[in-house]
């Protein structure tokens, strides 16, 4: 019943008629931009980047020590949901499963480096461990600071 | 359940005032394309998906759009931070304040309040992920038209940044289309048939 809609043509003829037409599912770890690069674009995928315009993608920086250690652990957290994304509909994808293990690993362990200098990420931090309870203190992600 | 993380997706760090572009950039929170609806819609949508790679899909990237809803509220406040009366009242926010004070509230760029009916959902399979497909199509465009009416690099970065995420998640919703189209249509009961799911069973029993 639903191919009566959708058939092959209707799809072929939406898909070249398209102007975004590198949104195509062609994944393989040669299309992959390395972690760095993924985070400023905000696409892992080198086949559906896509730029707008001649607008290029901020090259991120860090000022300090603290904004260093948080801008790599966002470049892994953002490599492995990217790859979280694409395993969700091909999870029988090994290659992909251990790339995705291994950001991910990259990205716990940042996360704990940043927590033990700087204080909790979230409430299942073992930073939480000292007194006064410290999830309170400092300031919010809304507020600027600390922020590449 | 849900639990927070006390960072940014991607960081956003305006230092310059401009409540035009607030009151522009807030379509994007309570719009019918914004990332409240988005979030909203996929986290919604999730409960009804006939198999596992659905349920799986419109949980994380629905995760990830309440992540963008938190990008866009704190443009929106960097952006109005500090405002005096006379700035609100020459960029037309003396109603937003008359209201809502110096709060945030979900509407589109015209003032209209977020409405629920931006879920947008049918418990069709194919009809909500082709809405979805669509959602963040506008969602792409909008962010276009929203880097077009300014020039504050701080402000650009971002929203290039979020029209990205709009051409990933366009395209594994398409995917997840396709596997659909496929699935309903009968051509792979296999597939159905391993996730053990009422869904399934009830959209499989429907084609053949």
């Amino acid at each position: 019943m639903y191919n009566y809609i959708f058939n092959d043509n209707f799809r072929k003829n939406a898909v070249n008629n398209n102007l975004y037409n590198n949104m195509v599912y062609d994944t393989n770890k040669s299309s992959l931009f390395a972690p760095a690069e993924a985070y400023n674009n905000g696409n892992l995928y080198s086949n559906l980047y896509s730029q707008y315009k001649n607008y290029k993608p901020v090259e991120l920086k860090a000022n300090n020590e603290r904004e260093q250690l948080l801008l790599d652990l966002s470049r892994m957290r953002f490599t492995a949901h990217e790859l979280n994304l694409y395993l969700d509909l091909n999870p029988d994808d090994e290659s992909m499963l251990a790339l995705f293990n291994d950001y991910r690993r990259e990205a716990n362990a940042l996360m704990s480096q940043y927590e033990a200098k700087y204080g909790p990420l979230n409430l299942s931090s073992n930073s939480l461990d000292n007194s006064p309870f410290s999830w309170v203190s400092d300031v919010w992600p809304w507020e600027g600071r600390y922020y590449v | 359940m849900f639990s927070y993380n006390k960072k940014l997706q991607y960081p956003v760090n305006i230092k310059k005032k401009d409540l035009r572009m607030a009151k522009y950039l807030v379509t994007q929170y309570g719009g019918p394309n914004g990332e409240l609806g988005a979030a909203l819609r996929y986290l919604n949508q999730r409960y009804t998906m006939p198999d596992n790679k659905g349920k799986a899909l419109l949980t994380d990237i629905g995760t990830e759009e309440l992540a963008h809803i938190e990008i866009i509220s704190t443009m929106i406040y960097q952006l109005m931070k500090d405002a005096t009366m006379e700035e609100l009242r020459e960029a037309g926010l003396d109603s937003h304040y008359a209201e809502h004070s110096r709060a945030l509230y979900p509407t589109d760029a015209n003032g209209i309040p977020f409405n629920v009916s931006y879920f947008a959902t049918t418990g069709d399979p194919l009809a909500d992920i082709a809405e979805d497909m669509a959602a963040e199509q506008k969602a792409r465009a909008i962010y276009e038209n929203l880097i077009d009416l300014t020039n504050d690099p701080d402000v650009i970065g971002p929203l290039l940044w979020l029209r990205q995420r709009e051409i990933v998640h366009f395209n594994w919703f398409k995917e997840l289309f396709e596997y659909y189209q496929k699935m309903l249509s009968g051509g792979s009961n296999k597939i159905m048939k391993s996730e053990n799911d009422s869904n399934a069973l009830k959209y499989m029993m429907y084609d053949v």
